[in-house]
Parts: structure tokens; C-alpha cells; sequence
């Protein structure tokens, strides 16, 4: 349905888009994960012919952007990363005018609109004007207007981008209606939303392709923790000599929390180190002081970090075939590349390094 | 050009609901209501007077061609009024597009970008007719009073509309040009006035160039229609600065799309 074949965009000399080739099917859902500026939006705007490409070939449907523009325009919902929408006028005059420019003929045009309203659950705000709406629903507003004209193709960056938690979920649902009917290209930067809809994700940095898997793949390797990280000395039992029997005895003080997964204990000179993994949602920080206290020790530091998304794209970078298939100094440069676009997008860092952090010290020490 | 239209629709519709376009057209329809009596009280006076004289002395050093004279005057006026409101009216065309991401909805959509070019256009012609409608009854009131120029009426309307267009178009292509709407309507009140009023140059130069600067001002054009001459020509001058601002609108919509959105 979707072919692109060596989509290039280049902004002076900085290469935005690299390159990319990749086709979608009929029905399929596939999704663009990227940090801040991977070139997901530049890529979904060239694929709807809003930005000429540097290079390469987009065709829809058997038909060339370039050479036959309306055709493909016509076939292509989209929902740019900020709803185009005309905020003085009301959400059913709104849609009215978008079937109007994609052409939906007069005859169905009304059913078109009511079918939008029905499908982005706009109904009860149909005749209130888009600017007076919440942010949620004017990301809805956004989704109505992409489908109006029943396009084969949806492509949507960032549909659940700055939504509350509830609204996240709600458009989600939305999208995985919508799936099915529609062949669908969407860009998050949330992990769980791209596992939950797509059939097919690809990571995204630097305008390149870093790596395509099955979302179940995805999210096997990179299940989602919380992590808190404990620092504690033990007054009197410090020295080398015993440390075997110290973890073991820090170990099973803290496996009799509730909801505790992985453990991993690291005797330093003269403190430990304890890494408390647990699911999403569990913050394990409010029984630790208790027990850390209870127990006659000192507690010297305690740190939440949730595996963030920063953390994750380490991992996907540093990953073993992808270092196979890379000659190392490239899997090295890539991943500090990758610590650079987190600088400062990322997650605020807690005070003590966790995994993902070391790895990515490393990574910048062999540059 | 079905796409043109259904851009015009929603661009009027859009701004009847702010409550500029009713500011607008009220102080249009007050000043020229206000210019219309005003002149009108004036040039009785004046006809007074010379009616006057002439009952005294038996002539009189005023030459009056009274409706005519109210007429031009009146109409020259209207479009100072013109020249201070439509770059109010086009500084958003398609800055607020950009601002606002429809660019990005408009473009993407199967219509080609003289068709948004157009539509725009038409837009805006539309609001400068309903603009101009409240002056309408004006002249019903002339012509209750008998002495009225039916020619010259009709031609500085097409006068006016003519001009319109033409400072419509390039106030366009001025927007398409800015990101911001501030700078778009001092760039718009810059190009215009310097249009309007390079003959008033030419009037103290007195050289061969007068007519070649006198050929580029709107005004001096314009003067034509207000004195009831339709000519072809200047019909073909306002038409010309139309087609160039919509045509440069045009490449500059396609230009801004290679540029940073
Ligand atoms: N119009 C432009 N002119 C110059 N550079 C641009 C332009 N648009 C994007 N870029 C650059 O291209 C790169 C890719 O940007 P893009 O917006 O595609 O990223 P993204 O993946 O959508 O990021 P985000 O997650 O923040 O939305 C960025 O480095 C950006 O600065
Ligand atoms: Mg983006």
C-alpha cells in the first residue's frame, strides 16, 4: 500500500532523513519510535507530500507522489504532530470543510461528517467552537479530520503527544479501531502505545532505520520496570573478607518486600549498593527507609529511575546483533550519538547512575 | 477551482465570526458615511456661493461641475480608507495558515496550490464587497436628489474593486511571505503606499519620466475611474498586479514548503 524506497530530506548539510526504504501493507499498522529529532515527522511529511523529499520515490496505492500528487493526497489522512484545525470555527463546520478540500462528494458529504463525529467520539461537542476545546478533544477533532474522507492510508504523528493519561488511552483505543480498515503509519515516543497498536515498529534515530521488530519481540526484550536504586552502609560489617555473606544477608532483607523483582547487591568499600527492580507502577521507596532503618543500618542515599525510554534505545543500540552487524566503532558511535539526543530530552536524572547510564559513559569513553 | 471556493466559504465564514471584520466594516461604513455628508455639506456651501455671486456680480470664479467634483472627491477618499484597512484584512491570509499548521492540512489535501491561491483571493474580494456594500444607499439618497452620475458612480465602484483586488493580491503574496502578522501588515501598508503614491513624485519632477512613474501608481489609475473614465487600460493595470500577486503568492506557498515550516 505504502512503498517508500530511499527517502532522503537534507536542511542544509544535517541529513534529517537518511535514506529509508520500507513498504507497509494493506492493513497494517506500523510504527515510527524515535527520540526528539529521529526525523519522524520530516519522513511522515514528505510521505503526504507536504515537504519535498531531497531524494527517493514515495508511492500510495500504485501511484508516485511525485508525479501524481492529488491522487495520492486523496488517499492519505493525516494528523500532523499539532492539529490543523481553525479554532473559530465549530467542530461540525470544521469537518465540513476538510470533506469539502478532500474532495467527498457533495451527496455523501453530511454522512461523512457524522461518521467522523461517531468514530472520534465528537458528538457531544459537534457545534461548540474547536478552540474552546480541551487538548484531548482537539487531538480528537485532529483524528476526525484525518479519517473524514474514508482514506485507505492514516498516517499520524503523534496522536496521544501531550494527552493526560486517560486521554492517552482513549485515543489509543480510538487508533486500534481504526486499525484494520485503515492502513495506519503512527509516530510516539511511548513504547507501550507502539507495542499495544502496531504490527511492526521501527526505531528511528538520526533519519535511520536503527532497528524493525514485531512489538511482542520489542517489549520482551525491553520490558518496563521501575528501579530504585538504595545506598546503605552496614556499621561494623565492612571489608572484603565476608562480602559473599553480606549480600546474601542485604539480599533476602530486601526480597521480603512486597512486589520486589530483580535484586542486585554491590558491596563498595565502605557502602552497598541495592538495585530493586519492580513492575510499572510499584514504588517500592516508601518501605525501604523502614527497613533499612530496622535492620541498624545507615541509609546513605535512595533514588527512583523508572527504565526510561533513554535507557531502552541503549539497549536496542547496544543490543548483540545489532553490534554483530555493525563493525564496533559504529555500534559505539551510534550509541553515544543516542546519549547525545537524550542530553536533555530524556527523563531528569536521579542522583545515582543506573545500567543504562554506565553503558552510556562507556559508550562516549571509546569515541 | 470547486477547492477555491470552499476556501473562500470558510475564509468569510472565519471572519465574520471574529469580531474584527465587524470593526472593520463599521468604521469603514462610518468614515465613508461621515466623508459622504461632510463633502456633500461642503460642496452646497460652495454652490451657495457661487449661485451667490453670480446673482451679485453676475459671474462667479468658482467653475463648478458639482457632481462630479463630490463624486471624485468622495471616491478618492474611499480608497485612503481602502489603503488603511485591506492590509489589515490580508496580513493573516496565509500567515495565520502557517501559524496555526492549516498550511500543513491545506497542503496535503488533493488541491493544487493555485487553487488555495484563488480561494484565498476570492475570500477576501468577498469581504472587501461586503465592505463596501453600506456605501451602496449613499447614493440612493444622491439620487433621490436628482443630480447624480449614474456613469461615474458605477465606474469608481469598478474603480474601487479594481484597486481592491490589486492591493488585495499583493497584501497575499506579503503574507505569504511572513511569519508573523505584524511584520506582514507593515510590509503590506509599506508596498501599497509606495504604489499608491510614487505619481505625487512625478507631479514635482515634471520630465520625460512623469509618465513612466505616473504608469506604475495605483492612484493615478484609480483617479481615472473616479472621474467616470473606463478605460481598458487601466482595467488591464489593476488585472496585471493581480495575476503577479497571486502568481508570486503561489511560488512562495510551494517556496515555503522547502523552507522550516
Ligand atoms: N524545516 C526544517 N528546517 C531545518 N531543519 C529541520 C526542519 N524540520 C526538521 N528539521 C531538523 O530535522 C531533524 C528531524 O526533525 P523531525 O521533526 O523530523 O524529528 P522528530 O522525529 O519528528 O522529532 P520529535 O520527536 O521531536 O517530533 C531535526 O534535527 C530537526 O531540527
Ligand atoms: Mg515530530
Amino acid at each position: 500500500m505504502i512503498s517508500v524506497q530511499q527517502l532522503t530530506k537534507k536542511f542544509g548539510r544535517q541529513v534529517a532523513v537518511d535514506s529509508l526504504t520500507f513498504e507497509v501493507q494493506k492493513g497494517e499498522v506500523l510504527g515510527f519510535l524515535g527520540p526528539n529529532g529521529a526525523g519522524k515527522t520530516t519522513t511522515m511529511r514528505m510521505v503526504t507530500g507536504y515537504l519535498p523529499p531531497s531524494g527517493g520515490r514515495v508511492r500510495i496505492d500504485g501511484y508516485d507522489l511525485y508525479d501524481h500528487p492529488i491522487e495520492v493526497k486523496r488517499r492519505i489522512g493525516y494528523l500532523p504532530e499539532n492539529p490543523p484545525v481553525y479554532p473559530e470555527l465549530t467542530v461540525r463546520q470544521y469537518l465540513e470543510f476538510v470533506a469539502e478540500i478532500k474532495d467527498v462528494p457533495v451527496s455523501r458529504r453530511k454522512a461523512a461528517v457524522d461518521r467522523a463525529l461517531e468514530r472520534a467520539q465528537l458528538q457531544e461537542v459537534r457545534d461548540k467552537r474547536v478552540g474552546k476545546l480541551s487538548k484531548g478533544f482537539k487531538q480528537r477533532v485532529g483524528l476526525g479530520q484525518a479519517i473524514v474522507h474514508e482514506p485507505p492510508v492514516l498516517i499520524l504523528d503523534e496522536p496521544t503527544s501531550s494527552l493526560d493519561p486517560k486521554q492517552r488511552v482513549e485515543v489509543r483505543h480510538l487508533i486500534s479501531q481504526l486499525k484494520g480498515e485503515h492502513t495506519v503509519i503512527l509516530s510516539t515516543h511511548i513504547l507501550p502505545e507502539v507495542s499495544e497498536i502496531a504490527d511492526r515498529v521501527f526505531i528511528i534515530n538520526r533519519g535511520r532505520v536503527m532497528a524493525v521488530d514485531s512489538p511482542a519481540n520489542l517489549s520482551d526484550r525491553l520490558r518496563a520496570r521501575e528501579m530504585v536504586t538504595v545506598q546503605l552502609r552496614i556499621p561494623g560489617r565492612v571489608g572484603p573478607g565476608d562480602s559473599g555473606k553480606l549480600c546474601e544477608e542485604v539480599r533476602s532483607a530486601f526480597a521480603a518486600l512486597q512486589g520486589v523483582g530483580d535484586i542486585t547487591v554491590q558491596p563498595d568499600d565502605d557502602a552497598v549498593t541495592v538495585k530493586l527492580e519492580s513492575a510499572v507502577g510499584v514504588d517500592l521507596r516508601p518501605e525501604v527507609a523502614p527497613l533499612v532503618v530496622g535492620r541498624g543500618w545507615q541509609l546513605l542515599g535512595l533514588a527512583a529511575d523508572s527504565l526510561s525510554l533513554e535507557q531502552i534505545f541503549l539497549t536496542l543500540v547496544s543490543d548483540e546483533n545489532e553490534e554483530a552487524r555493525l563493525p564496533p566503532s559504529r555500534a559505539e558511535r551510534a550509541s553515544a550519538s543516542l546519549a547525545e539526543a537524550f542530553g536533555e530530552g530524556g527523563k531528569p536524572r536521579t542522583t545515582s547512575q543506573v545500567d543504562g547510564g554506565g553503558k552510556l559513559m562507556g559508550g562516549s569513553a571509546g569515541l | 477551482m470547486r477547492h477555491a471556493f470552499a476556501i473562500a466559504r470558510r475564509e468569510l465564514r472565519s471572519f465574520f465570526v471574529s469580531p474584527i471584520a465587524y470593526v472593520v466594516v463599521t468604521i469603514f461604513a462610518f468614515l465613508s458615511g461621515a466623508f459622504f455628508s461632510n463633502m456633500l455639506v461642503y460642496y452646497v456651501k460652495q454652490s451657495t456661493i457661487a449661485d451667490r455671486q453670480i446673482a451679485l456680480v453676475g459671474r462667479s470664479d468658482f467653475q463648478l461641475d458639482v457632481p462630479t467634483m463630490f463624486l471624485g472627491e468622495f471616491f478618492k477618499n474611499e480608497s485612503f480608507i481602502l489603503l488603511l484597512v485591506l492590509p489589515l484584512l490580508t496580513m493573516g491570509l496565509i500567515t495565520d495558515e502557517r501559524r496555526k499548521g492549516t498550511l500543513e492540512l491545506l497542503l496535503t489535501s488533493p488541491l493544487r496550490p493555485g487553487e488555495l491561491v484563488a480561494g484565498k483571493f476570492l475570500g477576501a474580494m468577498a469581504f472587501l464587497s461586503v465592505m463596501l456594500a453600506p456605501t451602496v444607499p449613499l447614493f440612493v439618497f444622491l439620487a433621490l436628489g436628482g443630480a447624480w452620475e449614474p456613469g461615474v458612480v458605477l465606474a469608481s465602484y469598478i474603480g474601487l474593486l479594481a484597486l481592491g483586488g490589486a492591493q488585495i493580491a499583493l497584501g497575499l503574496f506579503v503574507s505569504s511571505l511572513c511569519e508573523n502578522i505584524l511584520i506582514s501588515a507593515f510590509g503590506t501598508y509599506g508596498v501599497l503606499l509606495i504604489l499608491h503614491f510614487v505619481d505625487t513624485s512625478a507631479t514635482i519632477a515634471r520630465s520625460i519620466w512623469v509618465d513612466f512613474i505616473n504608469f506604475f501608481s495605483f492612484n493615478f489609475h484609480y483617479l481615472n475611474f473616479t472621474r467616470g473614465v473606463l478605460s481598458l487600460g487601466d482595467v488591464i493595470y489593476f488585472a496585471t498586479y493581480m495575476a503577479l500577486g497571486l502568481f508570486l503568492t503561489q511560488r512562495s506557498i510551494e517556496a515555503i514548503r522547502f523552507k522550516r515550516s
